[in-house]
C-alpha cells in the first residue's frame, strides 16, 4: 500500500494539490506571501503524521489544515485582491471599448473584494481553477448545495455591485 | 426558477425551458458578460517546484517506520466498541417514554393504558412513561390535541408554557409558539400559566398569547372544530392563522405587505386547499397566489 511518509507519494501529493491551496488561500485572504506560507505549513503538517494519514485522505487533510491555519493566523487582516488579468496581449479593438473593459475589470475587482471570503473562494475557484462545486465542496468541507448557494449569491451581488444596483 | 439558478446555470444544469426564461430576464446580459470577464482572471503565479523546494530544504527526510498492528487485536476493539455501544442504546432506550407524533397534514389517535383517548392535531408530539402510569398519569405535549380522560387519579398535561390538571373530562390543548390555549368540553380543568391557577369549567376557554392572559368567549361546540376537518379562530393574529394552515395543508406561506398582527375571526377547511385560501384572504382583504406548494398572501394594492 501508498504510503504518504514515501517520498515519491509525498511529492506527487504536493505538486497536485499546492497550487490549489495556494489559490484558495489567496482567494480568501489576498495575501501572496501568506497564502505560500500555510502551503508550506500545510504540508509540514501532513508530513509529521504522513504515517496516520492516508494518501487518499491526505487531500482533504492538507485542506484542512489550510484552512484552520488561515482561521488562525490571519483572519484579521483586510484583503485586498488583484485579479484583473494584466498581460499584454496584442488586442485589434478599439480604444473606447479597451478602456471600457478596463473600467468593467476594475468594478469587478473592487466587487470581488467586497463579497464575503467563502463566496470570493468560490466563485474565483470556479472560475479561475475551474474547480466544480463538488470539488470546492469537499475543500470546504460542506455540502454541495451550500457551494451552489454561494455561487449564486456571489454572482448576485457581484452584479449588483458592479451595475450600482 | 428553482433555487439557486444562477449556480445552475453555470454549470449547465438548467432545463431547457428554465435557460429559455433566463435569457429572455433582464439581467441575463449583465450576468454573461460577468462570466465572460471573469474567466480572463488570473491567480498570482506559484511555481511548485520552487515550492517543494522549499519544502524540502526546511524539512528533512525522516525514517520511515511503519507500524503494523495486529489484526486480531483490532477486530476485537471493533467488537467491544460496538457491544458497548449496543448495552448502552438498550439502557437508554429502556428508560425512555413512549412518544408519539404527528407530521404536517397529519393526524393521529392515541389510547392510553387507563382508556383515555388522545386525538393529536397536525405537527404536535405527545409522550408518557408507560411505566409509571399507574402512579401518575403524566402526558407531555407540544403542539394541540383533543383529550378524553377516563375517571380516576390527577391527569397532567405539561407543556412549555402552561400546566393543565384534571379528573376526568374533555378537554383541548394546544401550544405552539407564543400561543397557549385550554378549552374544556366537560368536567373541570385547572390550567397553571406562569405560576398562577385558572379553574376552567366545562364550556370555556383559556388563552395566552405570547405570554399575556387574553379573554375569550366560550366555545360553541362540544369537540374542538378541527375533529371535524375545520380550523376556527375567534379574533387571533393572523401570523397564527397562517401557521395553522401550513401545519393543516402542509405547505409553505409567505406574505408580503400583510400585517399579521390583525385579528381573524373565521375558519378554514382542513380538507379543501382552494375553499381554505378563500377563507382566509376575503375577509382579510388580502389576495393569494398559489404556486405548487407554496403561497404568497399579499396586501391588495400593494405592487408585488
Amino acid at each position: 500500500m501508498d504510503n504518504v511518509c514515501e517520498e515519491e507519494v509525498f511529492s506527487s501529493l504536493f505538486k497536485t494539490n499546492s497550487k490549489t491551496v495556494f489559490n484558495y488561500i489567496y482567494y480568501k485572504f489576498g495575501n501572496e506571501e501568506k497564502a505560500y506560507d500555510v502551503v508550506q505549513e500545510a504540508f509540514v503538517k501532513l508530513w509529521e503524521n504522513c504515517s496516520k494519514v492516508s494518501p487518499e485522505k491526505a487531500k482533504s487533510y492538507v485542506y484542512t489544515v489550510a484552512n484552520n491555519l488561515y482561521l488562525n493566523v490571519i483572519k484579521a487582516e483586510k484583503v485586498r485582491l488583484k485579479y484583473a488579468n494584466k498581460s499584454n496581449d496584442t488586442s485589434y479593438e478599439s480604444p473606447e471599448f479597451l478602456l471600457e473593459e478596463k473600467e468593467y475589470k476594475e468594478k469587478l475587482d473592487k466587487a470581488l473584494n467586497s463579497l464575503p471570503e467563502n463566496q470570493r473562494a468560490t466563485f474565483l475557484l470556479n472560475r479561475i481553477d475551474g474547480k466544480k462545486y463538488a470539488e470546492i465542496a469537499e475543500m470546504e468541507g460542506v455540502s454541495v448545495k451550500a457551494i451552489e448557494k454561494r455561487m449564486h449569491l456571489a454572482l448576485k451581488a457581484l452584479r449588483e455591485q458592479i451595475e450600482g444596483i | 426558477m428553482q433555487e439557486n439558478y444562477l449556480a445552475k446555470w453555470l454549470n449547465n444544469d438548467l432545463s431547457e425551458e428554465e435557460l429559455a426564461e433566463f435569457k429572455k430576464s433582464a439581467e441575463y446580459a449583465s450576468y454573461e458578460k460577468l462570466i465572460d470577464v471573469s474567466s480572463t482572471l488570473k491567480a498570482p503565479d506559484f511555481d511548485v517546484d520552487k515550492a517543494l523546494n522549499d519544502f524540502k530544504n526546511n524539512n528533512p527526510q525522516k525514517d520511515v517506520k511503519v507500524i503494523k498492528m495486529n489484526p486480531m487485536r483490532r477486530i476485537l476493539r471493533i467488537a467491544a466498541a460496538i457491544a458497548v455501544i449496543f448495552v448502552a442504546s438498550y439502557l437508554y432506550i429502556s428508560t425512555l417514554d413512549e412518544s408519539v407524533s404527528t407530521q404536517y397534514a397529519e393526524r393521529s389517535e392515541v389510547r392510553l393504558p387507563d382508556n383515555s383517548e388522545i386525538i393529536l392535531n397536525a405537527d404536535s408530539r405527545i409522550s408518557y412513561s408507560d411505566k409509571n402510569w399507574k402512579k401518575e398519569r403524566n402526558v407531555s405535549l407540544k403542539g394541540e390535541a383533543f383529550f378524553k380522560v377516563a375517571k380516576g387519579q390527577k391527569f397532567t398535561v405539561a407543556t412549555k408554557d402552561g400546566l393543565v390538571t384534571v379528573l376526568g373530562t374533555q378537554f383541548n390543548v394546544e401550544n405552539r409558539k407564543g400561543f397557549f390555549e385550554v378549552t374544556c368540553y366537560e368536567g373541570l380543568v385547572s390550567v397553571t400559566f406562569k405560576g398562577k391557577e385558572t379553574k376552567l369549567p366545562a364550556g370555556n376557554s383559556f388563552m395566552a398569547i405570547k405570554g399575556e392572559v387574553l379573554k375569550t368567549e366560550s366555545p360553541e361546540n362540544t369537540i374542538p372544530s378541527w375533529m371535524n376537518n375545520e380550523s376556527t379562530f375567534k379574533s387571533i393574529p393572523l401570523e397564527y392563522v397562517l401557521n395553522e394552515f401550513e401545519r393543516q395543508y402542509n405547505i409553505e406561506v409567505k406574505t408580503q405587505n400583510v400585517n399579521l398582527g390583525q385579528l381573524f375571526t373565521g375558519s378554514f377547511s382542513n380538507t379543501n386547499l382552494n375553499l381554505a385560501l378563500q377563507s382566509i384572504s376575503t375577509p382579510s382583504q388580502i389576495k393569494y397566489e398559489l404556486e405548487g406548494n407554496n403561497v404568497l398572501f399579499y396586501a391588495e394594492n400593494a405592487p408585488k
